[in-house]
């Protein structure tokens, strides 16, 4: 326990390709100020925004080629003191499971950082090859080019087409990455191809403050749907940016022999109320769109568009939306992100991306 | 004063000029008898970037006449702007989306209702293969010889290390992912073939390192620095339109020059030259 000697990283991963990980990053970019709580299971980065939003994406340790995390209990008496306050309860090296370590870090810079080469943007099958953008979702105050509704409007590829676009492209950018614990900055160090340049990264990190929790109740579930993310992204894409409001309306199923008059309710309704008038879309009951839906009794909940809009990266590259709103109005909204791709893909390493939003109070 | 050329290597002309205009808005270009010299050295550049070129008059133009009072030298001041809209005309091919195929681009020296103008008369064919003239006057002012003799290339040491860069394309894609974190960029180089560059702020330090760059020259293992503003150098990497070799130069305390060879090394057209200041680092203090 010598504090002379070389601290075992707490964590130190790797992967030959880091777009998949800086695809997860980006779908939780809306504010530049992260936490990232690393366990034995991989990473989950956390971010929020006015206390309303929450982001989170989960990294699976399977997505990286190599992934250790060594519990810091076994640091020195000195590391041990200045944990994050999550790591604490752990006095006995029993519980290594549950522990976790915290940090937060500039969020926009890691994934500058991770993209040095050029290499590392966006998925094979999530690409914008077709070059049409569109930017309907921008707002004056965005300064990047990136990853609003419009941008991936026609990219519904087939399966196929990951091996071509695959093909033309063969660059990828390789990572390790390690953090030698609370007070040290998170290390990146990158290269594209073995006789290229490597680059080294050290980015600060932070002691991570109190998180916000917003504690999805699945016990009282109001509405359930599970659909192909590219019907809820092209329904938010036809919303005019000016609106304000977003409300979900869900109704139960009616039976099928019931009238099928204008005094049908719709199971799901999105409607966008703003200063110039308002949008209204109604989803069919059809096993295409809605792949399953789950209403126990009608139910109209509002939500602020500009924080609808902050899903649109994670969206935008996401397969699945599973949408989900509970009895106080709690939106969650898990997004399903492609696999490792094709070729080098491994079952089971399919990562998600959660939103949870608070619902404007008005309603409720 | 007289002058008058046909320009033979349209693209290259108009990608130096692209890589010109975007570092600053007037340029000066000295016509000689056997060069020319495009200059920017204006002091209102951010960061202080000038450029000095030499330019072979055999590897841009053709029947190249020139007559004047200064030793047969015509400097002139004129915007980068207009002369690169000049170009891009005269560029045109069949290829492109324009209507017409340039033939023959013929730049000479003209008066125009009192005001010296360069005119470009760019003639071509439509794809139907009628003929186009199309004419461009840009605007310019023609320097006092007395002016001209005030322009002075900066003084600079003995350069501490000479290096060939990587491709600027690439350094481009890196250095412009480096811009949002950083204001300023050290660039440090080796004589055994080491380039490194690298930002440090608050919140992130990055370096990225390349081992296997060639040197003109070997020396021993030390790694020199100059630390300059991260758009200059962006500025710079502009050229990589037109650059086949770039050879940096670091005057440690003094100052970055680049030499970007339009064309071969051994065969070069013409050296674009550019001269980076450094930023005195306020973290030395």
């Amino acid at each position: 326990m010598s504090q002379d000697q070389p601290l075992k990283p707490v964590l130190s991963a790797s992967v030959h390709d880091v777009r998949h990980f800086a695809a997860l990053l980006r779908g939780v970019n809306f504010a530049n100020r992260a936490t990232v709580t690393i366990s034995k299971a991989g990473l989950v980065i956390n971010v929020e925004e006015a206390r309303t939003l929450l982001g989170t994406a989960y990294v699976n340790a399977d997505l990286f080629d190599e992934y250790t995390f060594s519990h810091p209990t076994s640091h020195s008496v000195r590391n041990r003191q200045s944990q994050s306050p999550p790591s604490s309860p752990a006095e006995n090296p029993e519980d290594e499971q549950e522990v976790n370590v915290a940090f937060e870090i500039p969020l926009n810079t890691l994934i500058e950082c991770l993209n040095i080469f050029g290499t590392a943007g966006a998925l094979p099958n999530s690409n914008t090859h077709n070059g049409k953008k569109e930017r309907k979702w921008r707002r004056v105050d965005d300064d990047d080019d990136e990853g609003r509704f419009g941008e991936e409007r026609e990219t519904r590829t087939g399966p196929i087409d990951n091996y071509f676009s695959r093909g033309k492209d063969e660059k990828k950018t390789g990572m390790r990455m390690s953090f030698l614990g609370a007070g040290y900055p998170l290390t990146l160090l990158i290269a594209e191809d073995s006789t290229g340049p490597t680059t080294t990264c050290e980015i600060t990190t932070f002691d991570p403050e109190p998180s916000l929790e917003l504690p999805f109740d699945s016990e009282t579930t109001v509405l359930k749907i599970i659909l192909k993310s590219s019907w809820l992204r092209d329904a938010l894409l036809e919303l005019d940016p000016s609106c304000d409001k977003l409300t979900f309306i869900g109704n139960p199923p009616h039976p099928p022999n019931s009238s099928m008059g204008a005094s049908v309710k719709p199971m799901l309704r999105i409607q966008a109320a703003g200063t110039f008038g308002s949008t209204e879309m109604d989803y069919p009951n059809d096993k295409e769109v809605l792949e399953s839906f789950a209403c126990t009794h009608p139910l109209s909940v509002s939500y602020h568009t500009a924080h609808i809009s902050r899903t649109a990266r994670a969206l935008a590259s996401s397969t699945k939306t599973s949408l989900r709103i509970d009895e106080r109005g709690l939106l969650s909204l898990q997004f399903l992100m492609p696999s490792a791709g094709v070729g080098g893909a491994k079952k089971g390493t399919d990562a998600f991306i959660e939103f949870r939003c608070l619902a404007l109070d008005s309603d409720l | 004063m007289r002058f008058r050329a046909s320009i033979e290597n349209v693209p290259t002309f108009f990608r130096i000029i692209q890589a010109i205009e975007k570092l600053q808005k007037k340029c000066i270009i000295k016509f000689g008898e056997s060069e020319i010299s495009i200059i920017c050295n204006s002091d209102a550049n951010e960061g202080g970037i000038q450029v000095w070129s030499q330019i072979k008059v055999d590897s841009l133009f053709t029947s190249y006449r020139i007559q004047s009072n200064a030793s047969n030298e015509i400097t002139m001041s004129l915007s980068a702007e207009a002369l690169l809209a000049a170009l891009r005309s005269a560029s045109a091919s069949a290829s492109s989306s324009s209507s017409y195929e340039t033939e023959e681009v013929v730049m000479k020296l003209a008066k125009k209702n009192d005001q010296a103008a360069l005119s470009f008369e760019i003639s071509g064919k439509t794809r139907v293969g009628r003929k186009v003239r199309v004419a461009h006057d840009v605007k310019i002012e023609v320097m006092k010889p007395s002016d001209v003799a005030r322009l002075s290339e900066p003084m600079c040491p003995e350069p501490d290390i000479h290096i060939l860069l990587p491709p600027l394309q690439k350094l481009r894609t890196i250095v412009e992912r480096l811009r949002p974190m950083s204001d300023v960029l050290a660039i440090r180089a080796s004589n055994n073939g080491r380039l490194q560059l690298s930002i440090r702020t608050d919140s992130v330090t990055v370096e990225t390192l390349w081992t296997d760059c060639t040197n003109p020259q070997m020396d021993p293992d030390h790694l020199f620095t100059v630390i300059v503003s991260i758009r200059s150098f962006l500025k710079f990497l502009n050229s990589h339109v037109v650059s086949t070799t770039t050879i940096a130069c670091i005057c440690q305390n003094h100052c970055m020059i680049l030499y970007v060879y339009i064309g071969d090394v051994a065969d070069a057209g013409g050296v674009l030259t550019f001269y980076i200041p450094i930023m005195v680092d306020d973290g030395d203090h």
